[in-house]
């Protein structure tokens, strides 16, 4: 595929030359057939009945929606956010953790992962799109964000501030991939670091919409800022893992193989960092017993979720990229689902256990029972959006492996 | 121009609930126990029979407490939620995009969601029905049997609230949180 290089200079910028930009966008033209045109081997055919499957799912629970509103959701007012709040920060941590791992190369210079810049930032740029398709049903008016984010801004709050950030994210994510397609790699760091700064931005301040919650005071705090940027990059490296995975068919590359083992020690070291993060957040919530919040998170610490969260996004990683000294990378793709699997419920009990607890304004007649703890499991509706997430999520990525050139053109 | 509080007398709490029926009778708030603006909390009391500690039990009347310092208004990301011209915490539901944020951030679970315009509802001090007609009082407490509720201005010095704030201890909810309530509870 022959690369057309052009110096992009905004002074110069008309309309035909726009024109001209677009044009020379370097893809593949494809056919409904190519599409239909994989390796048809069991592990193909599962994941792509999984695909239709979920999408299918999507437009029922969507349906749904549509139909009963907010009452497709199991949602109340002790419980306001469900699981797609806790799919939404699943997807965009995804997203913003596949930008600091892209950036690596092609914004920082480390050569050894330009291999997986361009894979990575397209990830990042589905994994966003995924989550604001999820969010879209979430958010009661999504047309009145839209017009009053703009006319009538809030300042002061950090959705206001994520969501316009996300935004912004968006598009410089989507400027440096093409950048990055047309081979123009001065115009992508640029854009990439831009890009990479709004997103960690925009991450941190979903951390703080937690972290101002005052009346919340397991969430309440700098934790989470800091954390989710932790949490995103160790994402970042899993979804790599995964991704390498399928594209090789776990048969490495000397070059991925060096690439993937670096990244599986730096992930080797933020684990421990997470590890270290989350023991001295469950320590200085009980220590004390605070009231409120030392009782929350003893709460979390029996139950099975949380344990879920610790055993496949910490215990089985780390395992195994110690025991192997970070080289066995066939073994990390599998732990790297593993670690997947346990981010989701990260963000599953981040969400819910900060709406644990019942703000006692006793209401004990009538209203609510004696409050012990708010109970909440997500409705059919939740949870058929929240796998339509994930099923639009990887139909846009191989849709993508189909249109684009993901490799590095040097590797490739 | 003025700055609206309520004083609540609790103590003389009977429990009836008049108060909740009014407000909703007032301002249309759907039916349903999820589904108020104002509600009357109690406790159950303390010890065991035949010792049980009757000043334990004392019934708490509560709803949005105006706060000068509202997380809600804070956390909105459209200023849906606002501080109207009488210091009464309101939402505009035409700019509420229902994120449920001000939900999640107001300390005193004030607030709900009306299914009927899937926004954000919660006590605005009548403002938009007796107020807006020139009453001076509140369905809830124009109805109280046993006149717990005492609203009025604050910056008022001679009306009833302030007379009675300055004379009788009073203390606020969550007052740690830095919120600033206008709802005082009288000892």
């Amino acid at each position: 595929m022959e690369q057309t290089v052009k110096k992009f200079n905004i002074k110069e910028l008309r309309l035909k030359d726009v024109k001209e930009f677009i044009a020379s966008i370097p893809y593949n033209k494809i056919t409904i057939k190519d599409l239909l045109s994989f390796e048809k081997t069991t592990t193909n055919k599962i994941i792509a009945g999984t695909i239709v499957l979920f999408l299918g799912l999507f437009v029922i629970g969507v349906l749904m929606y549509l139909l009963h509103g907010h009452h497709a959701y199991n949602v109340t007012r002790e419980h306001p956010w469900g699981l797609l709040i806790a799919v939404y920060i699943f997807f965009v941590v995804s997203s913003t953790g596949l930008c600091i791992v892209g950036s690596l190369g092609d914004v920082f210079g480390f050569k050894d992962y330009m291999l997986i810049s361009k894979r990575a930032i397209f990830g990042s740029i589905v994994t966003i799109m995924a989550g604001f398709a999820v969010i879209a049903f979430e958010i009661g008016h999504p047309v009145t964000m839209l017009i009053y984010n703009v006319i009538s801004p809030g300042l002061t709050s950090a959705i206001w501030w994520m969501g316009t950030l996300y935004g912004l994210y968006l598009t410089f994510m989507i400027i440096e991939f093409i950048f990055l397609l047309k081979n123009d790699m001065k115009s992508a760091r640029t854009f990439g670091l831009i890009g990479l700064l709004v997103g960690l931005a925009a991450h941190s301040n979903l951390g703080g919409v937690f972290g101002f919650l005052n009346a919340r005071t397991i969430s309440n705090g700098v934790f989470y800022p800091t954390y989710f940027i932790l949490t995103a990059f160790i994402t970042g490296i899993f979804i790599a893992f995964i991704m390498m995975g399928f594209r090789y068919k776990l048969n490495f590359t000397k070059e991925v193989q060096t690439m993937l083992s670096n990244l599986a020690k730096i992930q080797g070291l933020l684990i421990s960092i997470l590890i270290f993060f989350v023991t001295w957040k469950m320590l200085t919530d009980i220590y004390g017993g605070m009231e409120n919040r030392s009782e929350v998170a003893i709460h979390i610490l029996g139950s099975w979720t949380f344990w879920v969260e610790v055993i496949l996004a910490m215990v089985i990683p780390l395992y195994l990229i110690l025991k192997s000294k970070g080289q066995d990378t066939k073994k990390l793709f599998f732990a790297s689902l593993s670690g997947m699997v346990g981010i989701f419920f990260m963000r599953y009990n981040l969400v819910h256990d900060t709406q644990l607890k019942p703000l006692q304004m006793m209401k004990k007649e009538l209203y609510q029972l004696p409050p012990e703890w708010v109970h909440y499991f997500p409705s059919a509706a939740e949870i058929m959006i929240s796998l339509g997430g994930l099923g639009i999520c990887l139909a846009l990525y191989y849709v993508g492996t189909k249109l684009f050139n993901l490799d590095s053109d040097t590797h490739h | 121009m003025a700055t609206y509080g309520m004083a609540l007398d609790y103590k003389n709490c009977i429990n009836c609930k008049a108060c909740e029926v009014a407000c909703k009778e007032e301002n249309g708030i759907e039916l349903g126990a999820e589904k108020h603006r104002i509600w009357v909390g109690g406790n159950e009391p303390d010890g065991i029979w035949p010792l049980l500690n009757a000043a334990s039990a004392a019934f708490m009347p509560s709803q949005c407490q105006h706060c000068e310092e509202a997380p809600c208004e804070e956390v909105c990301p459209t200023h849906a939620t606002y501080y109207d011209d009488n210091g009464v915490v309101r939402v505009d539901p035409d700019k509420c995009i229902l994120c449920s944020y001000c939900m999640n951030a107001c300390p005193y679970d004030a607030r709900f969601v009306d299914s009927r315009t899937m926004t954000v509802d919660k006590c605005n001090f009548c403002s938009n029905t007796r107020l807006a007609r020139g009453e001076t009082t509140t369905a809830c407490q124009n109805t109280c049997p046993t006149k717990v509720r005492i609203f009025g201005d604050l910056d008022d010095p001679n009306s009833e609230i302030s007379v009675l704030l300055r004379t009788r201890e009073h203390f606020t909810l969550k007052t740690h949180l830095g919120t600033k309530p206008k709802l005082f509870y009288v000892m």
